[in-house]
């Protein structure tokens, strides 16, 4: 199961993001595009903040306004440096040129980067409406767009909406679940107030991906069941694991539901305090 | 970008923080996508970069993530705890980008911010003076490195606003 994760986010960031083939434009007669395809691949071997790559981005859309690649890619760059206003005006560009192919991305990167909840659920949503198939993966791979969407309701708070979505998602026979999946579920069956269904939550994901986030909410949940004995392990198990890097990680954001170590230590000395009542 | 770019010179406060945004049509590209040049009129001069201008990085470019004594969540704590909510019909993001040089010094703060539409707007001054100087006050940036050298680096937080309340802080 593992391995299955690592392939997804080591491939699916690289599917998602790859490079058109060119040649397509070619074989179905689209000159214009096919010029512009070729234009666009000389960006290889450029970082994507630089002006070499901005600049050949440029040149591309010169030659086709239509071709939507071209905006996506020089999007990248002001996303990743927060520039919200350029990033957003690039990628209504883009979908605007092709939304089937751009909305997922759009909708995934405004949650992510922006905590744009609305905008995120309008663009998986409409995506959804406009094609016959799964919608598909996050950018980073870590969630199905479903999920991803579920975790935007949960932040407007509308929690039992979010866990009908991750529940439906997850009753598909052939959905494998994501590396983060049950925590979240987890965490929506505890805002809710069922603990037995959270425990079973986190003990799931326990078996596919333990994490010092899980063993925090468990704790939460053991706590609330009365097992005080319980809780306080899985809060020593989050702490080993917390320092362990055994935790939720994004090189660009925080992700939902990631806790810090001095939510952990907090949490041992409220323990320790109403021990000594 | 041929396009638009959006510079930040918000004049210079009391406190010596800049502010309001403005957006300007830009000749071309600079070096890297957001690289901040030093100004004068807005910068601390003992503000310095440890490695010239062509070596700043982006805070990811390290794998790591956000480096910051106490995680964020010392940033959420300083931030929840300073910020005082404005009653203002004002809503959207506010960005503030600066540089943490190789001693973890910070400077060349800069802002732009939106409505929640990604439009453009600029913000009550009682809104973003409050968010620099506390962003300004932040002492606990880790030194990155890449191998053995320590390097300056690019690090933002972004602020969202809901009717003059502070609603989350990212990344």
């Amino acid at each position: 199961m593992k391995l299955i994760y690592l392939s997804a986010l080591l491939l699916l960031p690289a599917l998602l993001s790859a490079q058109p083939n060119c040649e397509y434009f070619k074989y179905i007669g689209d000159t214009l595009r096919y010029q512009a395809c070729l234009k666009s691949e000389e960006i290889a071997g450029h970082y994507q903040f630089s002006r070499e790559f901005q600049e050949t981005l440029d040149e591309a859309i010169a030659i086709d306004p239509g071709f939507d690649y071209p905006y996506r890619a020089k999007s990248v760059a002001y996303l990743k440096s927060g520039d919200f206003i350029h990033w957003k005006k690039l990628m209504d560009q883009a979908v605007a040129a092709n939304p089937t192919n751009n909305l997922a991305y759009r909708g995934w990167c405004r949650y992510q980067f922006f905590r744009d909840y609305t905008g995120a659920i309008q663009d998986i949503e409409l995506l959804d409406s406009l094609i016959n198939y799964d919608i598909g993966y996050s950018q980073n791979g870590n969630y199905h767009l479903h999920v991803a969407r579920a975790l935007c309701y949960k932040s407007l708070g509308q929690a039992e909406k979010a866990r009908s979505i991750i529940l439906d998602q997850l009753a598909l026979p052939d959905y494998a679940p994501g590396i983060y999946d049950y925590l979240h579920l987890g965490v929506l069956h505890l805002e809710l107030g069922d603990y037995q269904l959270a425990r079973q939550a986190f003990d799931q994901q326990a078996q596919q991906n333990d994490l010092a986030e899980n063993q925090y909410y468990l704790a939460q949940a053991l706590y609330q069941l009365g097992d005080l004995a319980g809780g306080q392990q899985s809060l020593q198990t989050a702490r080993k694991m917390y320092l362990a890097k055994q935790c939720m990680f994004d090189p660009y954001m925080q992700p939902t539901d990631k806790i810090y170590l001095a939510d952990i230590e907090n949490a041992l000395t409220e323990v320790a305090a109403k021990e000594k009542e | 970008m041929n396009a638009i770019c959006l510079a930040v010179l918000l004049g210079l406060h009391s406190c010596g923080l800049s502010q309001e945004s403005v957006v300007a049509d830009a000749p071309g590209y600079p070096r890297w996508v957001g690289d901040i040049a030093a100004d004068e009129t807005l910068d601390d001069p003992e503000f310095v970069l440890c490695l010239g201008e062509d070596q700043v990085k982006q805070y990811f470019n390290f794998g790591n993530g956000l480096q910051y004594t106490g995680e964020q969540h010392a940033i959420l704590t300083a931030f929840r705890e300073q910020y005082q909510p404005v009653p203002l019909a004002q809503s959207g993001m506010i960005r503030i980008r600066f540089i943490v040089n190789c001693r973890g010094d910070t400077g060349r703060f800069r802002i732009i911010a939106s409505d929640n539409h990604y439009q453009p707007m600029a913000f009550d001054r009682r809104i973003t003076d409050q968010l620099l100087e506390i962003t300004r006050s932040l002492d606990g940036w880790k030194i990155q490195s890449d191998g053995e050298i320590a390097k300056d680096y690019y690090q933002y937080l972004l602020f969202k606003i809901e009717n003059g309340a502070l609603k989350e802080v990212l990344p």
